[in-house]
């Protein structure tokens, strides 16, 4: 594509004056074949507009606080807690695919951002905002009207926020085998949990490459999986496979969200990398990590109702179906961004070195 | 001529010839070594001071008598950098009652802390018959021990008496024996005697007619020369034994010293006063042009280097041109986002490799940074520095009516800071200075403000190529290699290192004391801790000079 051609041009004489160690500057980031990015801001990839007619037509959903009133109204009739507020924490916890009275409001737009996970263009599917057709994200469906996920909601301002604060959270790809980030077709991507701190600015409002990343391989163990992938026009597509990430959000109490199957689609750059992580979610381990993750105030002030949330994410499944034919994920993706940083693996140690330690002291 | 000047000119001549005998064959060469060995050491001494203690020589004192528990949190006013010098500075100038009111916090913290219920047990030696009521035997105890340490020598009887007699006043009136020993504590560390350092002096038996210090202020002079604190016990008990009166003793003494790890304190004192560090301290970047540049990252930038020089001169020993050219350093988090590299937490020892532009001092962030502009880098500044700094070389402050506008304002078509500061070569008034500074400074232009690496400069190549003195260079290796080999390199240190350690500014007068020391630095390779020997050990530090008519520019 001639278009890409002159940009692509010079950003690969770039890199391959930064494959030299010695040479510094944004080309240093592609050391030795490899370079790696940190995360360091997650979104739930939604097609927002500005006064949210065309995607929630009747507005948002209501979250607990509002189905609670119009489950119990103050109208005089003796309650008891067990009968209303526990019975309702009850069922977040304890949900149930039965038809609730409360009606459920779907996004309705025909965009939304993701990746077409079954390469396929079904009737359910969308159009990325970009125009790409047979986008499978029906997570957008089901939380698209429900304000904690949208700007300025809740869980809008605080996941990526955490994301950024506990290391817990510290994400990082790795990509090896590179020899372009312009065109290259077989990348490798490694996912690892993180040790370290963000690398701020000065002005402490923006996270900057070139920090450093300590790779956690004894408790992020469960948190490495590789994934192959090529780059083209400076965009980075994996292959799909199993994905889990460290999800801590309140109180310290972790949790991790579960892909069945992801991929990731990023605009890559020496400094940046920039797209989505799209696949199928676990439903089950996504509703856990929600009521784990999140607190009761966090679902109130975002109108979140978990109980109905639940009922929609079963009801818009789309893929990995259980024996009885019921799907067990739902596809959707997080609009992430990603900071160049320096991996440091920790030192190999050769399964005789011990032994050979041992016996240097013993003589 | 006169016979006695004919002398002093081919002594001169003679030293300058093994300098660069040495400077050409390198420190390895043994007739050079032995040739700057036999040249005689030359008379005469340096003025005796009155010098205002510095803040980091009086925690570091404080620190010592104390232990490292008692640091109060206090900044004295800044020294005026005299000669290239802050602490020649301390010689100069007078203590303002805003001084004199930080002293006074300070001291008050500090005689709270020590007699504060948690450490008395451990800092005062005796406890008192009763703690509600004035107690003169142990008090006595008590100031005397740490009235000697901070006095730097032994308290008089009738001064000794004055403070327990304080302390046993205050505690009467407060009831309580150790508010009144605060109360005398803080008397002691108000002292002009604490923090002033005066030089005293006494005939000198060896050389009738002249003078020479005493061994406590020999002993003060060694102390804050070597460790940048007040004399311990066993310098003091050198002092009062009469062990820093012979030639013996004070080598033993100086040895001591050279290998105890306080000489790191002492020099990182030194080369962060030499390099002027202080403009760390107000130090900012425009951090919309530099989001790397942190606080964090000039504190570690200041680090950085002393950490490579104490490496470098004391740890390893090695020679002191070889800052200009090494390319070990050590790195951290904050630092190495910078340099574009992975680092662990903490400090980790680094070299770059054979063919980074990082190599030598010049190239590190601290010179890089502080001798830039918040939002650009500076040609300018950076080759003063260098000049100035480094090789002891005076640069003349810019002309009043200087037309600035060509490097703040420039036209579009100058896109490099060579073009830029082109324009100074082509104004007559502008270009005297700009020549001396520009070409090695120009050199440095592969690093932004902040220190950070470029190849271009507003997408134009930029060309680094120059000459420093005659020598050529065109890559940023070679500028330090020229430096490395500049004749004027190992003088400037010998120079500020003589001034710093004897709080005097030189002058024409310490000719031949310098070409001495010069000598003797280059038979010995110029490693650190012999050139401190030297100076500690030679006439011109121990002995008195009378102070000179009128100052004579030394720079």
């Amino acid at each position: 594509m001639k278009k890409y051609l002159a940009p692509a041009v010079a950003l690969a004489a770039t890199l391959a004056a930064g494959s030299s160690s010695a040479i510094e500057g944004p080309a240093a980031a592609l050391q030795n074949r490899t370079i790696a990015y940190v995360l360091s801001s997650e979104y739930y990839a939604l097609y927002q507009t500005k006064d949210a007619k065309a995607e929630c037509p009747t507005g948002f959903n209501d979250g607990p606080r509002e189905q609670f009133k119009m489950l119990f109204p103050d109208d005089g009739t003796k309650r008891t807690v067990v009968d209303t507020q526990l019975a309702r924490e009850a069922e977040v916890w304890f949900p149930t695919l039965k038809p609730e009275a409360f009606p459920f409001k779907e996004a309705q737009s025909k965009i939304a951002p993701g990746a077409n996970l079954d390469g396929k263009v079904g009737p359910n599917d969308f159009t990325s905002p970009t125009g790409e057709p047979g986008i499978d994200n029906q997570l957008y469906r089901a939380i698209g009207c429900i304000y904690n996920y949208r700007d300025g909601g809740e869980l809008w301002i605080i996941t990526t926020k955490w994301r950024q604060q506990h290391n817990f959270n510290r994400t990082i790809i790795e990509l090896t085998d590179v020899d372009s980030l312009v065109n290259d077709d077989d990348v490798t991507v490694t996912t690892y949990r993180g040790l370290d701190k963000l690398m701020a600015g000065a002005t402490g409002a923006e996270f900057l490459p070139g920090g450093s990343q300590r790779v956690d391989t004894r408790w992020g163990k469960e948190f490495i999986y590789k994934f192959h992938g090529k780059i083209v026009n400076g965009e980075l597509i994996t292959e799909q496979g199993e994905l889990v990430l460290p999800e801590m959000a309140a109180f310290e109490d972790p949790s991790v969200l579960p892909y069945r199957s992801a991929m990731f689609k990023l605009k890559l750059t020496p400094e940046k990398a920039e797209g989505v992580i799209a696949g199928y979610f676990d439903i089950e381990g996504w509703y856990r990590q929600l009521n784990q993750g999140w607190a009761t105030h966090h679902q109130s002030y975002g109108q979140e109702s978990a109980p109905s949330l639940y009922r929609a994410l079963y009801r818009l499944a789309d893929a990995f179906p259980d024996k009885t034919g019921k799907n067990t994920a739902i596809s959707g993706a997080l609009d992430v961004k990603f900071t160049q940083v320096f991996v440091q693996h920790p030192p190999q140690e050769t399964s005789e070195a011990p032994a050979k330690k041992l016996i240097q002291v013993a003589h | 001529m006169p016979l006695l000047n004919r002398k002093r000119l081919c002594l001169a001549l003679g030293f300058t010839a093994a300098i660069a005998l040495a400077a050409c064959s390198g420190p390895t060469s043994e007739a050079a070594k032995s040739s700057a060995m036999a040249i005689k050491e030359p008379d005469g001494g340096t003025p005796k001071r009155l010098r205002l203690l510095t803040a980091d020589q009086y925690l570091n004192t404080l620190a010592y008598v104390f232990g490292p528990d008692v640091s109060p949190e206090t900044r004295f006013a800044p020294m005026t950098r005299t000669g290239g010098l802050l602490s020649v500075g301390t010689s100069l100038g007078g203590v303002t009652d805003a001084q004199m009111e930080q002293y006074q916090k300070t001291a008050s913290a500090v005689a709270t802390q020590v007699t504060n219920a948690g450490n008395r047990g451990t800092l005062v030696p005796c406890t008192p018959a009763d703690a509600k009521a004035a107690d003169p035997a142990c008090a006595a105890t008590f100031i005397a021990g740490v009235g000697r340490l901070l006095y730097r020598q032994p308290l008089t009887a009738a001064r000794s008496k004055e403070f327990v007699d304080e302390a046993g006043e205050a505690a009467v009136r407060l009831k309580d024996f150790y508010a009144g020993l605060g109360v005398a504590l803080e008397g002691m560390l108000l002292s002009p005697k604490v923090l002033l350092v005066t030089e005293t002096s006494e005939p000198d038996p060896k050389n009738p007619g002249r003078e020479r210090l005493d061994a406590y202020s020999y002993a003060t002079r060694l102390s804050l020369f070597l460790w940048n604190a007040a004399p311990d016990d066993a310098l003091l008990k050198a002092a009062e034994s009469g062990e820093l009166n012979t030639d013996q003793g004070r080598a033993k003494v100086v040895e001591r010293m050279l290998t105890s790890p306080r000489l790191e304190a002492g020099m990182r004192a030194f080369f962060d006063d030499m390099f002027a560090f202080d403009d760390f301290n107000n130090l900012a970047k425009d951090n919309s042009i530099y989001p790397v540049f942190t606080g964090v990252t000039a504190a570690d930038a200041r680090e950085q280097t002393l950490r490579t020089v104490i490496d470098q001169l004391i740890t390893k020993k090695k020679d002191y041109r070889d800052l200009f050219t090494t390319r070990e350093t050590f790195i951290s988090p904050s630092l190495a986002a910078l340099y574009r590299l992975p680092a662990s937490p903490g400090w980790t020892p680094y070299e770059f490799p054979a063919d980074s532009p990082r190599v030598g001092l010049l190239t590190q962030v601290s010179f890089l940074s502080v001798h830039s502009h918040p939002g650009r880098s500076s040609a300018t500044l950076r080759g003063k520095a260098l000049r100035e700094i480094l090789l002891c070389q005076t640069v003349p402050r810019p002309p009043a009516n200087v037309d600035f506008s060509a490097v703040e304002n420039p036209p579009p078509n100058l896109k490099t800071a060579r073009q830029r500061v082109g324009a100074h070569l082509s104004t007559p008034v502008c270009a005297g200075c700009h020549k001396i500074t520009d070409p090695m400074g120009l050199a440095l232009e592969n690093f932004d403000g902040a220190g950070q690496y470029r190849d271009q400069d507003n997408g134009a190549p930029i060309d680094i190529t120059g000459v420093l003195d005659g020598k050529e260079f065109s890559t940023v290796a070679q500028l330090g290699t020229v430096l490395h080999d500049h004749p004027q390199l190992p003088s400037c240190l010998v120079k500020r290192v003589f001034s710093y350690g004897t709080g005097s500014l030189t002058t024409a007068k310490d000719k031949d004391i310098l070409a001495y020391l010069d000598a003797r630095f280059a038979a010995n390779g110029y490693r650190l801790p012999d050139l401190l020997r030297t100076i500690a050990l030679s006439r011109a530090f121990s002995e008195v000079a009378p102070p000179p008519v009128k100052t004579a520019a030394a720079n």
